[in-house]
């Protein structure tokens, strides 16, 4: 058994396949081989061996005729590779005494020669592993000839592990069967990490180079809870997470029967939840936990991995598609909020040595209008179809609220100009992300229709924390007095106004903060739809004087763990079991 | 000729270890020879004949390798293997960069 850890990004447990991502992103099935069958096995795999050797020589002939000797060298290598009797030798072991299919004894052998090789601190000698991976690929071409199956076809479910995953790799997964993500690489905002939360599906990211240790169809466990990965689980191991599976089973169906109902208070005050989103599948996720609307439509998957600018048809599709399954319920759509490195044919900055503070999100659409324009004519085509709010990511100033609302005017006028049916009332906010807003926020209410607290980012401008910083990260935490003084400001000069308010960051999900969230005045909660069953069951177990008792007490703690050790105790008196 | 032992211990001066290529290269060497070889590095050795051996056994530059002949040609073979590990073919491949 061996553990790695990661950064957990996507929540809950799975025991699972084992589906090895960089062999050319074909899988290996851990298969076991009928004991009568071994002669038969083994000469499949010499076989493999045979047109293996043809083809390397092959290609050493034709190198060597292009491009000299010294090149059609290294195939000579790996021909001498191939036949070497050790690695021969022990595939056949195993495929002998253990039973295995040739394909899982050549993956499992190969990997061990590579692993020699990846665990070397020298770059040179490092990628030599991928001399040895050449090997494992074409022996697999033969062994598994046609029967390769793809990522995108696959027919049972699997874990996906992998180095790491491209835009391109995650939209051509099958969405039917792959039940968790590992990647080597990443942080809490890359692109795995938001593609699992979407498919509400378990991921840690960032573990560290451990895929030679794993060959494809092993069993592996992904906690997404802990950021652990599993590799090689003993007995004891397994039976503990099918207990914990079991167990939140019973505890999601117990949640159940609260789809229908409303989020309420015990003492009557009516809590609104609402879904987060990425994807416009993921709409139906929120139809399914009878949520109150979309809270916060992220629109970054449409730029990212596209190869061009996306056109304004494109848009509208999607935006289509989540705004027609709320019907009258709202959906607020968020313009885009990435940096100029991740939009397809935008020049990069000149300047970007610190991209959280230079030019991405609502800076870097008033600097490309074309872009924000096409964006917004989408919005407001697509307004008639329901109840469609729009709202604009990491505004700090003033000055840009009103650019921002300006360029919305314009187009709202183009619209008009082609007789462009859109809705001139649609509602414009803004999110509180940044500590100015939040500071500026009794200005703010007086030129917007609502607000919605952005935690994630607020929380790493206050504390001034890279949460991917994993030297930092420990100051990084939703309940630091400082970023709740910041909170509450906010809070309080939208319920002055009054704006509608909402929160949501990755805090308003989490079931321990919701009483805080509530006894603070917040009554619109945006969290991933997956949160919404156990956000909703606490909110109908509190009376809102009871939450407003703690969030007083809490106010005057002076530090983020006295406040989270405080909460965890007072949640424990609603339900029996929180989860962070 | 008489059957001799040879140990000569040679120091990697190739820039990128001992690849492949200086793996394969050293396998022809001791296949066209007489002698049976084996190179020891520290706790590891290798078949000189085994391409996939020389190589992960992973001699890097700096470290030390033990050249082990024995044979009626062992001096001969070793004298061959030395400069490759220095990163000099002796063919007309000559490393150019």
């Amino acid at each position: 058994m061996q553990k790695l850890q990661g950064i957990a990004v996507s929540p809950g447990a799975v025991i699972g396949e084992a589906l090895v991502m960089d062999t050319e992103g074909f899988r290996i099935p851990r298969r076991f081989v009928a004991r009568d069958a071994v002669v038969d096995e083994l000469e499949r795999f010499n076989k493999a061996v045979t047109a293996a050797a043809v083809e390397i020589a092959h290609h050493r002939e034709t190198v060597s005729a292009e491009l000299g000797e010294k090149y059609g060298a290294i195939f000579e290598a790996h021909l001498q590779m191939l036949q070497d009797s050790r690695l021969r030798g022990e595939v056949e072991e195993l495929i002998r005494q253990r039973h295995y299919s040739p394909e899982y004894a050549v993956s499992h052998v190969l990997r061990r020669y590579a692993q020699v090789f990846q665990r070397l601190e020298s770059s040179y000698l490092a990628e030599r592993a991928n001399d040895i991976f050449d090997i494992e690929k074409r022996l697999l071409r033969h062994l598994l000839g046609r029967r390769r199956e793809g990522i995108s076809h696959l027919t049972s479910p699997v874990l996906v592990l992998a180095h790491n995953l491209t835009p391109s790799e995650t939209s051509n997964l099958d969405r039917r069967f792959v039940r968790g993500f590992v990647t080597e690489v990443g942080g809490p905002g890359s692109h795995t990490a938001i593609v699992a939360e979407a498919l509400e599906i378990p991921a840690v990211v960032g573990t560290g180079p451990f895929l030679t240790d794993v060959s494809g169809g092993e069993t592996v466990i992904i906690d997404g809870d802990q950021g652990l990965v599993i590799l090689q689980p003993d007995e004891e191991t397994l039976a503990r997470y099918r207990r914990e599976a079991e167990e939140k089973r019973i505890q999601a169906t117990k949640l159940e029967p609260l789809r229908d109902l409303p989020a309420e208070t015990r003492d009557g005050v009516r809590i609104e939840l609402l879904g987060n989103i990425e994807f416009p599948y993921e709409v139906d996720h929120c139809v399914d936990r009878g949520a109150d609307g979309v809270g916060l439509y992220r629109t970054e998957f449409l730029y990212l991995g596209a190869e061009i600018e996306p056109t304004e048809e494109i848009h509208y599709q999607a935006y289509t598609r989540v705004v027609q399954a709320m019907g009258n319920k709202p959906v607020v759509i968020r313009t885009f909020d990435l940096g100029a490195d991740k939009m397809p044919n935008m020049p990069h900055p000149e300047d970007n040595r610190n991209p959280c503070l230079g030019l991405r999100s609502i800076r870097l659409a008033l600097r490309n209008l074309p872009v924000f324009r096409t964006q917004l004519r989408a919005i407001l085509r697509a307004s008639v179809l329901g109840k469609v709010h729009v709202m604009f990511p990491l505004v700090s100033t003033l000055l840009e609220l009103r650019q921002a609302k300006m360029v919305l005017a314009d187009v709202m006028e183009d619209l008009q100009e082609h007789n462009l049916p859109f809705d001139r009332n649609m509602p414009v906010g803004m999110m509180v992300e940044t500590p100015a807003a939040a500071m500026m926020a009794d200005r703010f209410v007086e030129e917007v229709d609502f607000l919605s607290i952005g935690t994630n980012d607020l929380i790493q401008y206050t504390l001034a924390v890279d949460r991917t910083n994993k030297d930092v990260v420990g100051l990084y935490n939703p309940v630091d007095p400082a970023v709740l003084k910041l909170v509450a400001m906010a809070i309080e000069a939208a319920d002055r106004k009054p704006v509608p308010i909402s929160m949501c960051g990755q805090m308003s999900g989490s079931p321990l903060y919701t009483i805080l969230l509530l006894g603070m005045g917040l009554r619109r909660f945006s969290v991933t739809p997956s949160a919404i069953p156990e956000v909703k069951n606490l909110c109908r177990r509190v009376t809102i004087p009871e939450c407003r008792t703690v969030a007083e007490r809490v106010m005057t703690m002076e530090n983020a763990r006295d406040v989270k050790n405080y909460l965890k105790e007072e949640v424990k008196k609603y339900v029996e079991e929180v989860a962070e | 000729m008489s059957e001799t032992v040879v140990r000569r211990t040679v120091v990697v001066t190739d820039p990128m270890g001992v690849h492949a290529r200086t793996a394969l290269a050293i396998s022809k060497i001791v296949g066209q020879g007489k002698s049976q070889v084996k190179l020891v590095k520290k706790d590891r050795q290798a078949r000189a004949t085994e391409v996939l051996q020389i190589m992960t056994m992973v001699a890097e530059l700096g470290e030390r390798v033990e050249i082990e002949a024995v044979g009626p040609d062992a001096a001969a073979v070793a004298d061959a293997l030395e400069p490759l590990f220095a990163g000099k073919f002796n063919d007309e491949t000559q490393e150019s960069a």
